[in-house]
């Protein structure tokens, strides 16, 4: 076994050891064990993983038969099949650096998430199944991008969804909106899984085998290829929260506890692109452009979608599940582009786009590992999420502030950010396709240019929100004015991610290349990006340096700072009252809140989001002229699920009361259905064949 | 190299010195126009000093983010200044940030300034705060759709080549596609500056405005930091929009110490140009109602996405 | 005239005969609209003449200033008469707001650029890649006459869409020929005349020109 397996088999050990230890230890060790053995899993994991990318030579040492040679210059940098391990088909893994990109991804995400779950845990959270599930989902998302058959895929997809429902479920007893997101989770999932399972296993039927290095070399049809690519894209759509079947996100995400909203915003959604990578890309090889063209149109409808939400919900977490259906949109125009780019026989840009699709993930991991878990130490601290309650949080919690701050400049794409270099290069990969891009091109790529851009310029105005609501000015509520600091693991966890923020923010010249590598298995051959200090494109011009951006404003903001204190009278500062209109003393009642902030946007948006409000008038009893109360009720809906879901589920609750009449309680004829049905069949059999 | 170099220095100094004097002369200009005598052209410079000289004011309850607010303002335009070919087109930091990037950073200050105005937690601060991000959330679209336009024509978004290839063939500019980006870029401009028909900078009504709502609670040294880096802010828009559309004059790579010079006069001349026309146009129009403003930006991002369009098809 | 002058010449005839054209979306004051209707009139009128210039033929300038005193000079005559005669001079609340009218007219236009591929590739000349404008001005005075409300505006949209299919014509095949397009002009001047009298007597009416009001006619 080469470098990248021991890595990764050590890393499932880890997982398997930490679940075992969760179930095993007495409970004050409980805690501190799992999550650090999940911890070291998650870091091997991530080692795993980079080493995949760094290129590690195919040296595929398997349990059983060596594998089938996978098509096209790179192989997997491992590869392992265990034929005995599942009955009929075995278990087939390969690591290649695509799939590495995605095992680092999580490897590094489960660092943060478990050493915060250590202190975010101790209350209530500590119980022996949530501590020994969590591993396993980590386990589950490890597997997924190293499966390499079609049942070990299907099985470790299935695996990742029942732990994370399992996790989301955590706190049902605590709150009933849990019970009910659950349930969309595991609806939305499943019919994912459903869809998935369709497509693959009609992939399969008409391949050679199950393998993905036999799926690969199968030549299907160009009608079965569509099917089999809708069927999987919708699966993989619904599991990265892409509009309109995101509904399960915004919801799902709030309300599981923090670090494992990280673990699926960060790690698990991320795979939806990846398989849509992996399966339309890699075993598909292509396609048609208008396959591209929808995923690029779902991804720019999913960015606008989503921010415009984030942009007007005063929830915390929910804003945070949107904007992260927000960035898997950006991926997916990115990798609509990248194929779209691929039929079009423009090999440049298509690398390109992909590699910025691939950036853009690892980036949305960083900051949105940071926002989900400095949004934790808030609930932590607070007890609430609702940002029109928070606020002072400047001076009660110094650290988690901070926090926010990097994760919320990095996600609303601004330089010195992380989020500014990937969408950077995907705007660089859309403009530099136009010459040759023919009219459908010409025509997609300047309006995704300003999808793109609205959606970025909406991010600002929703991070602004959330950290200069949330965080800035006085406490609006009781809970906030109360907030203490979290714990030491909770902070260091958070430090950790935003480090990870700025590395990739400060220098992005160490990631590109490596996601070069993995872009290499879709797009063989070429090279995206040189340069040490300069992100410089290759075959194309344009370039950019984040670093030396960031010491240029280092270097002016001190330059200001010193002409300020060369210049400026030499005064202490004097401390003042605020204008308060003169009715003062300013209270915080006074202070906008994050409904009043968002509500420009909401009214120049207001077809879009279609918000409801509702005034409601209690008059006096002696006199109509006299008002009692005055009451005010706004909200805005998500109206996807309003108009596409309310009347869907309305429809199956229809049926299923009519189907009431069919059972009535009678278990002769519960029994009597099973008999027709039998019989049925069988004659049908007997009449077809 | 040196060339380049020296044309970077002298622009910073030159954006940095002259800015406040360009809101000096577009005062005078609406002052003559509205038929007052005007306060000169050195009254934004004479504010600037007596701001400096009196003491900083921390209101109660704000913190870092009040402070470090007006430095960031200052610093991003100081950046946005020296990359911006504006007597050269060879800056040194050409290479390090293309037009997004320049967009994005005047960004970061607006940011930057809306932050502090939350950090404040006064209504007029969050008023403010709100209804610059909802603008700068719309002009976006328009700012990067244009950028592509331009680009097109030179297959790369870094300023330089943009302004050398227009330098060396300025009757490419007479073309819809250039007209077109040139309208949509400069009713961004107004849009980001804060200049009427979007916002009125010398209003102090609260219903009416947003940038002023921002920058109620800085007094001293901080407001002056805030008056400079505004006025160079639209020194460098101006002088963006200058040097893409009539880079007549700028000095390339291998100009001499005549060329620095004659392309600083010519960049004086033409940002002033430019100063003067907006006052004047500012004395004849009322401001937009705030919800009005969204079409002006659609209107806008019409114009841009009809520039990438004629790109194509008018080329 | 060298070629890459008139090349600048013909574009620069059509991005404004685009702009006017996008400019009516925009504005609510039907004066403006007016104006602007004029000014689209000239753009039509130099692009006629910049194409006979070009191809030396006399009698095509000639059709070119008759298409600019019909439709720069008479037409905006008549609906300024019109607008002078009454009634509210603002366009107040179009069906569409004008922001996602705006937005509306950029989804047209790349639709006019798809759609126009095929003719462009007949015949690839400076000419006929210009006919997405004229598309695009079609679409977008198609859209002007679904979504606003006001007569005047109504007859506005009616004529930026026979602007566009004059300059398309122009633009594909150097014009048609001079008894057609008298005869449409002669047909457009009827259906300008015909609207001013509808509008003249809806006012007496109803005191309006909103043509929703016309619904009551049906009960």
């Amino acid at each position: 076994m080469n470098l990248v397996g021991t890595l990764y088999v050590t890393a499932l050990a880890g997982c398997a050891v930490a679940a075992l230890a969760a179930l095993t230890a007495p409970a004050r060790a409980r805690l501190p064990l799992t999550g650090w053995c999940t911890a070291v899993a998650g870091a091997v994991g991530a080692a795993a993983g980079v080493a995949a990318l760094s290129g590690g030579v195919s040296a595929g040492v398997s349990a059983g038969v060596s594998p089938g040679g996978p098509a096209g210059g790179s192989g997997p940098s491992w590869s392992a099949w265990l034929p005995d391990l599942l009955p009929l088909a075995g278990v087939r893994l390969a690591i290649d650096p695509l799939g590495g990109v995605f095992v680092a991804v999580t490897g590094l995400v489960t660092v943060c998430a478990a050493i915060y779950g250590i202190g975010y845990c101790a209350h209530g959270l500590d119980g022996r199944l949530f501590q020994a599930v969590l591993p396993l989902f980590v386990a589950a998302l490890l597997l997924v991008p190293a499966a390499a058959s079609v049942s070990t895929f299907l099985l470790t997809w299935e695996l990742m969804a029942v732990t994370s429902l399992l996790l989301v479920l955590a706190e049902h007893r605590r709150r009933a909106e849990v019970g009910r997101a659950g349930l969309w989770y595991a609806v939305m999932t499943h019919l994912g899984l459903v869809a998935i399972l369709a497509g693959l296993v009609a992939f399969a039927a008409g391949a050679a085998g199950e393998s993905f290095a036999e799926l690969r070399a199968a030549e299907l049809p160009p009608g079965a290829a569509t099917v089999v690519f809708l069927a999987t894209a919708a699966g993989f759509a619904s599991k990265a929260g892409i509009v309109p079947l995101h509904v399960w996100l915004p919801r799902a995400h709030p309300e599981a506890p923090s670090h494992v909203s990280a673990l699926m915003s960060a790690a698990m959604v991320n795979l939806g692109a990846y398989g849509i990578i992996r399966v339309g890309l890699d075993l598909l090889g292509g396609g048609p452009a208008w396959w591209w063209l929808l995923v690029l149109a779902a991804g720019a409808l999913s960015a606008l979608y989503g921010i415009l939400q984030a942009a007007v919900t005063s929830d915390l977490k929910r804003l945070l599940g949107y904007s992260t259906t927000e960035n898997l949109g950006l991926v997916l125009v990115g990798v609509g582009a990248a194929g779209f780019f691929a039929v079009s026989d423009l090999p440049v840009p298509a690398a390109l786009a992909l590699a910025a699709a691939l950036l853009h993930v690892v980036n949305h991991a960083a900051f949105k590992t940071v926002l989900f878990l400095s949004a934790g130490s808030v609930l932590h601290a607070t007890g609430t999420r609702d940002l029109d309650a928070l606020g002072g949080l400047r001076t009660r919690l110094p650290y988690t502030t901070a926090v926010f701050a990097v994760g919320a400049l990095c996600a609303s794409a601004l330089p010195p950010g992380n989020a500014f270099v990937s969408e950077w290069l995907l705007l660089q990969s859309l403009i530099h396709a136009l010459p040759g891009a023919g009219v459908a091109g010409a025509v997609t790529m300047p309006l995704a240019v300003g999808v793109i851009a609205l959606s970025a310029g909406l991010a600002v105005a929703t991070f602004v929100k959330a950290f200069g609501v949330g965080f800035l000015a006085r406490p609006r509520s009781a809970e906030a004015e109360a907030a203490r600091e979290s714990p030491p693991p909770m902070l260091a966890a958070m430090t950790f991610a935003a480090v990870g923020c700025v590395v990739l923010a400060l220098a992005p010249t160490l990631v590109v290349p490596a996601l070069g590598r993995a872009v290499g298995v879709v797009f063989p051959g070429r090279d995206v990006v040189s340069g040490e200090l300069t992100l410089r494109l290759a075959g194309v011009s344009g370039m950019i340096s984040p670093l030396l951006i960031a010491a240029a404003l280092v270097i002016a903001v001190v330059a200001v700072l010193g002409l300020v204190r060369l210049t400026a009278a030499r005064r202490a500062r004097r401390a003042a009252r605020l204008w308060d209109c003169g009715a003062g003393p300013m209270s915080a009642r006074m202070e906008y809140t994050a409904t009043s902030f968002a509500e420009p946007l909401q009214r120049v948006f207001d077809d879009v989001l279609a918000p409801e409000s509702d005034v409601d008038v209690t008059p006096m009893k002696e006199s109509a002229y006299l008002v009692e109360r005055v009451r005010f009720q706004a909200r805005v809906p998500d109206r996807i699920e309003h108009r596409l879901y309310d009347p869907l589920i309305a429809a199956a609750a229809a049926v299923g009361n009519r189907a009431r009449a069919l059972a009535t309680g009678s278990v002769h004829r519960y029994l009597g259905y099973g008999f027709w049905a039998l019989t049925g069949a069988l004659l049908v059999l007997v009449a077809l064949w | 190299m040196v060339t380049g170099t020296v044309g970077a220095v002298l622009q910073v100094l030159l954006i940095a010195v002259g800015s406040p004097l360009l809101v000096g002369v577009m005062r005078q200009v609406r002052a003559r126009l509205e038929g007052r005598a005007g306060a000169g052209i050195a009254q934004p410079w004479r504010d600037l000093r007596k701001l400096l000289r009196k003491q900083a004011i921390s209101p109660h309850g704000t913190g870092w983010v009040f402070r470090l607010a007006p430095l960031l303002l200052a610093g991003t335009a100081l950046v946005a200044a020296a990359v911006v070919p504006l007597v050269t087109t060879a800056s040194p930091l050409d290479g390090v940030a293309d037009l997004f990037a320049v967009t994005a950073l005047l960004a970061l200050g607006s940011v930057a300034l809306a932050l502090g105005a939350l950090d404040t937690g006064t209504a007029f601060g969050g008023m403010g705060a709100s209804r610059e991000m909802t603008v700068l959330a719309l002009v976006e679209p328009t700012i990067l759709v244009s950028v592509f336009a331009l680009s097109i024509r030179v297959g790369s978004t870094s300023l330089g080549s943009i302004v050398t290839a227009t330098a060396r063939d300025p009757l490419s500019v007479i073309s819809p596609v250039s007209a077109l980006a040139a309208v949509a870029l400069a009713i961004v401009t107004i849009a980001e500056t804060g200049r009427i028909p979007v916002d009125n900078p010398s209003t102090h009504l609260e219903l009416t405005m947003i940038h002023e709502a921002m920058v109620l609670e800085y007094a001293g040294p901080d407001l002056a930091l805030i008056e400079w880096a505004s006025a160079m802010r639209l020194s460098v828009l101006l002088g963006l929009l200058a040097s893409l559309f009539f880079p007549l004059g700028i000095a390339g790579a291998d100009a001499g110490v005549l060329g620095l010079a004659a392309a600083v006069i010519a960049i004086v001349v033409k940002v002033a140009l430019l100063g003067v026309l907006l006052a004047a146009g500012e004395v004849f129009m009322a401001k937009l109602r705030l919800f009005r403003v969204p079409e002006l930006l659609a209107g806008s991002f019409l114009l841009a996405l009809l520039a990438v369009a004629a790109s194509f098809f008018l080329a | 005239m060298t070629d890459a002058l008139y090349v600048q010449a013909l574009y620069l005839a059509c991005g404004a005969f685009l702009l006017t054209g996008v400019l009516v979306l925009w504005r609510r004051e039907l004066s403006a609209i007016v104006r602007l209707f004029t000014l689209q009139g000239v753009a039509l009128t130099a692009l006629v003449v910049v194409l006979g210039l070009w191809q030396g033929e006399l009698e095509l300038v000639l059709v070119g200033a008759g298409v600019g005193a019909l439709r720069a000079g008479l037409l905006p005559y008549l609906m300024r008469r019109a607008l002078v005669a009454g009634g509210a001079g603002r366009e107040t609340q179009p069906l569409v707001n004008v922001a996602t009218s705006l937005l509306v007219a950029a989804v047209l236009a790349m639709l006019a650029y798809a759609v126009s591929q095929p003719l462009i590739r007949l015949s690839p000349t400076p000419a006929t890649q210009a006919v997405p404008v004229a598309l695009t001005v079609l679409l977008i005075g198609f859209f002007v006459l679904v979504t606003r409300k006001r007569a005047l505006s109504h007859v506005v949209g009616f004529l930026l869409m026979d602007n566009a299919i004059t300059a398309a014509a122009f633009l594909t095949t150097s014009g048609v020929p001079l008894v057609v397009e008298l005869g449409i002009s002669l047909d457009v001047l009827l259906a300008v005349l015909v609207l001013q009298v509808l509008t003249t007597r809806m006012r007496a009416a109803f005191g309006g020109t909103d043509l929703d009001e016309l619904r009551e006619l049906h009960d």
